[in-house]
């Protein structure tokens, strides 16, 4: 690892470095005609160790900026999403977290028919897995079509975080990883449950 | 009108190749994502960049990189008489387009797909220059934003009257009808990205007053290097770093 200016700041266009002794990560990019790594954020330097399974043993150079980007929903992470509309074949939602961040604006994500469990999933019927206003956790299959995230929860520890009763409006308690039950009621909703 | 006096001084005391006194502040629209504010001399312009953020108008959507936007407009007030239409009229149209051509061009905007770069730039005082002053403040904004970019771009424009080159036109001498030309330009990449000029000049003096232009693009870049890592510094004390 370098020590000699290691954490010195650097604003765009600063040559880092040959492309040779190391990487280029956040921040950085490299030119392949001269070989030369720069920096395209203004920030501080620092370096990262490569990981040792991998082939490439250079060192990567990042450089972080004062400013936070709101974060964005990568395939395989977890989030938690808020469902919006629940129709026929799939049920949309609102991306509000990514993994343990919040977003700063939302994301559309969709939960198809085939993704909501692992088993039996043709015999899935949506209105029994979500409705409208639930939390869910799911991960992100992919990034989609442009509308929207495809998200999945086909796991036992994804489906309905929490979820209020139709009626009266309290947060219901999961009793079964298919039911959940309104205290103030005794009403019992079926739900696809997250095992928590 | 003596643009050069038997000294070798212009009309507000500088040599040819001398440059106005540059001015830059960072973080001035709080509400945005990065801003600044960028003097040269009387010139003072603002700029404010929004992004990325989700694109407005999904029919623009581009899925493999960003979609930069530019708008450049004119205070009332920025002028000694007042404007009749500060924004939309061809000028501000042909400007706005210059200036989003060049940041696009510098922007690395494969790294934030089907997102929107906003860059609104307004005049607040007009002495010359305006262009160039626009692209150093747009600059300083997207780099307080912490959008990734090739290299930081500079501007200056350079001229030539009485047979001499002049640095850093203000408004009374490039409204002496000569050549006024404007270079937008990478320091530490030694990149061209802007070329523009006014009325006319003989095809072997443009290559000297080009040069002239980018050595005061080279003298920018400099001082908005120090003004950004100042800014940086500032913000990691403040931050307890």
């Amino acid at each position: 690892m370098k020590t000699k200016d290691e954490e010195r700041m650097v604003t765009p266009g600063e040559i880092l470095g040959k492309a040779s002794e190391m990487r280029p990560g956040r921040g950085a990019y490299a030119v392949a005609e001269t070989g030369d790594v720069y920096a395209s954020l203004t920030g501080r330097l620092s370096w990262l160790p490569p990981r040792p399974d991998s082939p490439d043993q250079r060192p990567i150079v990042e450089i972080t900026g004062h400013k936070a980007h709101g974060v964005v929903p990568e395939p395989g992470s977890i989030v938690i999403a808020r469902v919006k509309k629940v129709m026929a074949k799939m049920a949309s939602a609102d991306i509000m977290c990514v993994d343990e961040k919040s977003v700063r604006e939302k994301f559309t994500g969709i939960i198809r028919q085939q993704d909501v469990r692992a088993t039996e999933i043709d015999k899935v019927d949506i209105h029994s897995s979500f409705r409208a206003g639930d939390i869910v956790r799911a991960s992100v299959l992919s990034l989609g079509d442009a509308r929207a995230y495809y998200l999945s929860t086909a796991k036992n520890e994804l489906g309905v975080v929490s979820a209020a009763e139709s009626t009266t409006g309290a947060t219901m308690i999961p009793i079964s990883w298919t039911e959940m039950q309104c205290p103030l009621s005794g009403q019992i909703e079926p739900r696809k449950v997250a095992k928590v | 009108m003596e643009y050069l006096s038997p000294e070798g001084l212009r009309l507000d005391g500088r040599r040819p190749m001398e440059m106005r006194q540059l001015r830059a502040e960072i973080g001035v629209v709080p509400k945005a994502d990065g801003s600044a504010v960028f003097e040269m001399g009387n010139t003072k312009v603002i700029a404010a960049v929004y992004g990325p953020r989700e694109v407005e108008n999904k029919t623009h959507q581009m899925n493999d990189q960003a979609l930069v936007r530019c708008e450049y407009s004119m205070a009332n007030f920025s002028t000694g008489d007042r404007t009749r239409k500060p924004k939309g009229d061809r000028r501000s149209t042909e400007i706005s387009l210059v200036i989003r051509q060049t940041m696009e061009a510098c922007i690395i905007t494969h790294l934030l797909p089907r997102s929107q770069i906003d860059i609104f730039v307004q005049v607040l005082q007009a002495d010359g220059g305006t262009r160039s002053a626009c692209i150093n403040a747009a600059t300083l904004a997207l780099s307080d934003a912490g959008i990734p970019m090739h290299d930081l771009v500079t501007s200056c424009s350079a001229g030539y009257l009485k047979s001499t080159p002049f640095l850093d036109l203000n408004y009374v001498e490039d409204s002496a009808g000569g050549p006024d030309v404007t270079v937008g330009f990478l320091p530490k990449l030694d990149k061209v990205t802007l070329l523009q000029m006014d009325s006319k000049l003989p095809i072997g003096i443009l290559e000297e007053v080009m040069l002239l232009a980018i050595e005061g693009c080279k003298a920018v870049a400099g001082y908005i290097r120090e003004v950004l890592l100042e800014n940086t510094k500032q913000l990691e004390y403040r931050r307890g770093g």
